[in-house]
């Protein structure tokens, strides 16, 4: 177990040494250096700026230095706003996260029934909705979900109410019914992928020996399921949390966008849009170690639940 | 009991023709894999579907009267079926299909080209990342050992980047353009096909046949080709298709925050996001490219699990 | 006999199971009959795919069904109908009136879950007994199978045991509520030769320590011959010969029987006893053949063979086999014309 840990720490720490390396070689390439902006700054705050972000270097220090910044959580300032990166990082990520958390949540918790549900139900018309549902949920990028429950639910029901109730709120996050459509928007693509993997693993599992000794022994289908096969048939959906989460947090960056949430991926989108270097890398080399901290979370998360796990030398 | 005649109990024998059991016809895997997909009507309709989507796209902005770029200033964000009244078509009694956007483009050719635009995104990003994975796959699972121990662990540091924030941030050096949206997505989209690749070539390098192939002195390069590629092909179908519209979805959402193809070009992804400015006064901008969208990818989705269930019916549920 | 005056746990009456595929309706199992007298062992003999595994299956009904059906025949376990019972009854059977062990113990223990868990499982779910009881209880069912270490063994995970450690677990868990019935199917077709005696000789323990009735099915005529007492030889759905072991292997009339022992090797035979094989393969049960399902293999097979199915021809007390040269008027192989081939 203690070398499974070990291995898998290893490797977020070069994927994430390898992520910062590439941010910063990429930016380096950018066209001109980064205070050559639209704006023309007098050449006395230019050198200044430069001294300050060593651009006067050779650029082994200035990545020498970058490297430390990153270390002690100095990302630069904004370009736009010339507050520090990390400031706006950790204001606008609380957003982000409750957003992102309730999202793979409830990806993973109705995607897991659903996909259950669709498996036990084989065949019949109760998989088959699951299944439909599914499939539209992998085939309709997020953007288009969050525009269409915007458009209906938020616009046209609240029209058609006579104007009275905001049901759903079109924009923001504050009251919890701003929060239903973001979150499912969010969700519904993951929700979608978790149970289609769900539903394969659950009749795999299902078809397993095991599950017919469980049978012999004379337990009910409830208890088979409950006991038996919930447990090792999520062990493949566990694996799939760290790209759930990574799709998730760069869902958010047009779910926010459209759903005008304050979180980091409408900044990162707006940075994006304005050219705001500084602020693009750092939220770049943030997003990146966030993602593969989660991934590192995932993998130990799972030689936990799966016994197997400890005795595997490799 | 009753009396049987003698002649009933002449001696024949066993019956060499009829002794193998298995009596059904034994069929390639191929034509097997065929009929099964032809019997499966959805993936059928899905790919009839693809085709003449490809072929619309290819051919109706040819022969529509109108050019994606030519602005009608005077009629602009019209709805459906609204005639043109442009001075340049006067007496001409053509007609905006699908509307025009706020600066008067026509929709529908609009639509159209953005489909070739988006799907040659699609086709090249996903043939390049087959390329590289069948390469660096092939190699690293048929020399194993060392060479696949370290080009794996290269694959999972690759891996371990997310994506999108990549191809992001490649998309903001590298000029905009539909190549650099290619390229973008096959710096990082390749891993998934060389793994898969590996893994073919893993579980068959170690069958007889490669053994043999190999006694009998055939290069590496030879088996490689002749023998590990033709066995890992159905797998490779399936996931080829199944990687089509995830790169659609790929350039939708580039396009979508802003690193799209440049400007006046139109693409599914460039159109949803004009469409999202506007939609709330006029939401058809929006519901076209996204049908579109949808529609595509739902069909590459629901054939490649058609291609699936034809290829390994075990996985057939 | 002595077996018959034991009470009778398990009749099996002219069996009937199909199972509804694409192709069509595959007979697995076309009319199978036998019954089964406390504290005896019956062997089920027949190549793969002759239907033991689906007739052990049934009268437990573990097959889903759908695909599988029973279109005719009754099972009677006890005194419980068995093709009409429920679910909810049929959860009540399992595991306490008739168990069953499955060939590959590698798959068949939950590998997430612990091995005394799993036995605990079942002894919770038929007894009245708290957690803790059956715990003990699971330890001592370790034991009875010799398990070394139980406590320690319990609190492990199947992937820990060895196969031969995992089947024995395995018949702990079948034993675990003493059932009356215990179905072993090619209990030791995946383990090692050596592994193989013990879990035999294991097997015939508890057949002399309790009383539970065992079905054993194997292709292994060597496995049959240690401890049956009775021996069913199946062959495409149907069973072709049945009697008691020295009957099967001595006095045999059904020439499938014949050739199945003619393609055991043993130690003792004479060196011109040549090995035969048995050219050919059963036949597809998508489709089977009108007459003997072993004509087309048989070496003596008859005009008659290929048009009509053979009844059941009894030998003696117990003994019956189903092929036409039983037949009275069947006249002398001179006369029929047969050729040695």
């Amino acid at each position: 177990m203690a070398k499974y840990i070990l291995k898998r720490v290893g490797y977020a720490i070069v994927t994430l040494f390898v992520l910062v390396t590439l941010t910063f070689f990429m930016m380096r390439l950018l066209p001109g250096d980064p205070f050559t902006g639209e704006k023309q700054l007098p050449e006395k705050t230019m050198a200044a700026l430069n001294a300050k972000y060593g651009l006067d270097k050779p650029v082994t220090t200035q990545y020498i230095m970058y490297l430390g910044n990153c270390l002690h959580g100095d990302l630069g300032l904004s370009l736009n706003t010339n507050r520090p990166v990390t400031t706006i990082i950790g204001e606008a990520f609380t957003y982000s996260f409750d957003l992102g958390i309730r999202a793979v949540l409830m990806a993973f918790v109705v995607g897991v029934l659903l996909g259950t549900l669709a498996a036990i139900k084989r065949g019949r018309p109760a998989d088959t909705i699951c299944m439909l549902i599914a499939l539209i949920g992998v085939s309709v990028p997020s953007f288009i979900v969050a525009s269409v429950l915007q458009y209906f639910l938020g616009l046209q029901l609240y029209f058609a109410m006579g104007k009275t109730v905001h049901l759903f709120a079109v924009t923001g996050w504050d009251g919890f019914n701003s929060k239903i459509l973001p979150v499912f928007a969010l969700a519904f693509g993951s929700l979608a992928q978790i149970s289609r993997l769900m539903r394969t693993s659950m009749l795999d599992v299902l078809g397993q020996d095991y599950i017919k000794t469980a049978k012999a022994k004379g337990l009910s289908q409830k208890a088979i399921i409950w006991k038996h096969a919930i447990r090792n048939a999520i062990m493949p959906v566990v694996t799939v949390l760290g790209p759930i989460t990574a799709s998730v947090l760069t869902g958010g960056f047009v779910v926010e966008s459209v759903f005008a949430v304050p979180g980091l991926g409408r900044y990162f989108v707006q940075s994006i849009q304005n050219r705001d270097f500084t602020m693009i890398s750092g939220t770049t080399i943030f997003y990146g170690a966030f993602l593969i901290i989660a991934n590192l979370v995932v993998d130990l998360a799972y030689g936990l639940i799966d016994p197997r796990v400890k005795l595997e030398e490799g | 009991m009753d009396k049987i005649d003698k002649s009933r109990f002449g001696w024949v024998g066993s019956d060499p023709e009829h002794r193998e059991g298995l009596s059904r016809p034994s069929i390639t895997y191929w034509r097997d894999a065929m009929n099964r997909l032809v019997k499966n009507r959805v993936a059928l309709v899905c790919l009839v579907f693809i085709i003449l989507l490809i072929l619309s796209c290819a051919i109706l902005p040819f022969i529509s009267p109108f050019n994606s770029r030519e602005q009608h200033l005077s009629e602009t964000n019209q709805s459906f079926f609204t005639p043109c009244e442009d001075s340049r078509f006067e007496g001409q009694n053509h007609m905006h299909i699908f509307g025009t956007d706020k600066l008067g483009r026509d929709t529908w050719t609009r639509t159209f080209e953005g489909g070739r635009v988006s799907l040659m995104i699609a086709f090249a990003a996903v043939f390049v990342n087959l390329i590289i994975g069948i390469i660096y796959g092939g190699i690293s699972g048929y020399y194993g050992g060392a060479v696949d121990n370290v080009m794996m662990r290269i694959v999972e540091i690759v891996n371990g980047i997310p994506y999108l924030i990549i191809v992001v941030l490649l998309m903001m050096i590298l000029k905009q353009g539909t190549f650099t949206m290619v390229i973008a997505y096959a710096t990082v989209g390749w891993t998934g096909m060389a793994r898969l690749v590996r893994g073919q070539a893993l579980s068959l390098k170690n069958q007889e046949f490669v053994t043999a192939a190999e006694a009998m002195g055939a290069k590496p390069s030879r088996i490689i080709a002749k023998h590990l590629l033709p066995n890992a092909l159905s797998v490779i179908i399936i996931n080829v298709t199944l990687a089509v519209p995830s790169a659609i979805f790929t350039e939708a959402f580039l396009s979508y925050i802003g690193l799209g193809v440049p400007v006046p070009m139109p693409s599914w992804g460039i159109l949803a996001q004009e469409g999202s400015q506007v939609f709330q006064v006029y939401p058809e901008k929006l519901w076209i490219p996204a049908i579109a969208i949808s529609l595509t990818m739902l069909s590459f989705n629901l054939l490649g699990d058609g291609l699936r269930d034809a290829f390994d019916p075990r996985l057939r549920r | 006999m002595a077996k018959d005056m034991n009470k009778k746990v398990l009749s099996v009456n002219n069996l009937h199971v199909s199972f509804d595929t694409y192709a069509g309706e595959v007979q697995a199992v076309r009319g199978v009959t036998f019954d089964l007298h406390e504290g005896e062992v019956l062997a089920i003999v027949g190549e793969s795919g002759c239907g033991k595994s689906v007739t052990a299956q049934t009268i437990m009904k573990l097959n889903p069904m759908p695909p599988a059906r029973i279109p005719e025949g009754d099972v009677t376990l006890g005194d419980v109908d068995i093709v009409n019972a429920s679910e909810k009854e049929m959860q009540k059977l399992r595991g306490k009136e008739v168990s069953m062990i499955f060939q590959d113990p590698m798959t068949c223990l939950n590998p997430t879950k612990k091995v005394g868990k799993q036995i605990v499982e079942a002894i919770v779910h038929h007894t009245h007994m708290s957690r803790e009881e059956a715990k003990a209880e699971a330890i001592k069912c370790l034991t009875q199978v010799n398990i070394p270490n139980p406590e320690e063994r319990a609190q492990q995970y199947p992937h820990e045991f060895s196969g031969g450690m995992r089947q024995r677990a395995m018949i702990a868990m079948a034993l675990s509520c003493n059932p009356k019935v215990l179905i072993a199917d090619e209990p030791t077709t995946a383990l090692d030769v050596t592994i193989q005696a013990q879990i035999m000789d294991l097997l015939a323990k508890i057949k002399t320590q309790i009383n539970t009735a065992i079905i054993l099915i194997t292709h292994d005529l060597g496995v049959v011959a240690s401890m049956a007492d009775r021996v069913a030889v199946m062959y495409a759905g149907k069973i072709v010969e049945t009697g008691t072991c020295e009957d099967i292997f001595y006095r045999n009339s059904h020439p499938y029987t014949q050739a199945l022992l003619k393609s055991l090797p043993s130690v003792d035979a004479d060196k011109k006893d040549r090995l035969v094989s048995i050219a050919g393969s059963p036949p597809d049960l998508l489709d089977p053949p009108k007459g003997c399902g072993f004509a087309a293999r048989c070496t003596r097979c008859m005009h008659i063979c290929r048009e009509e199915q053979p009844p059941e021809f009894t030998i003696g007390d117990g003994h019956t086999a189903s092929c036409w040269l039983l037949h009275p008027d069947c006249p002398s192989a001179e006369e029929r014309g047969e050729k040695d081939v």
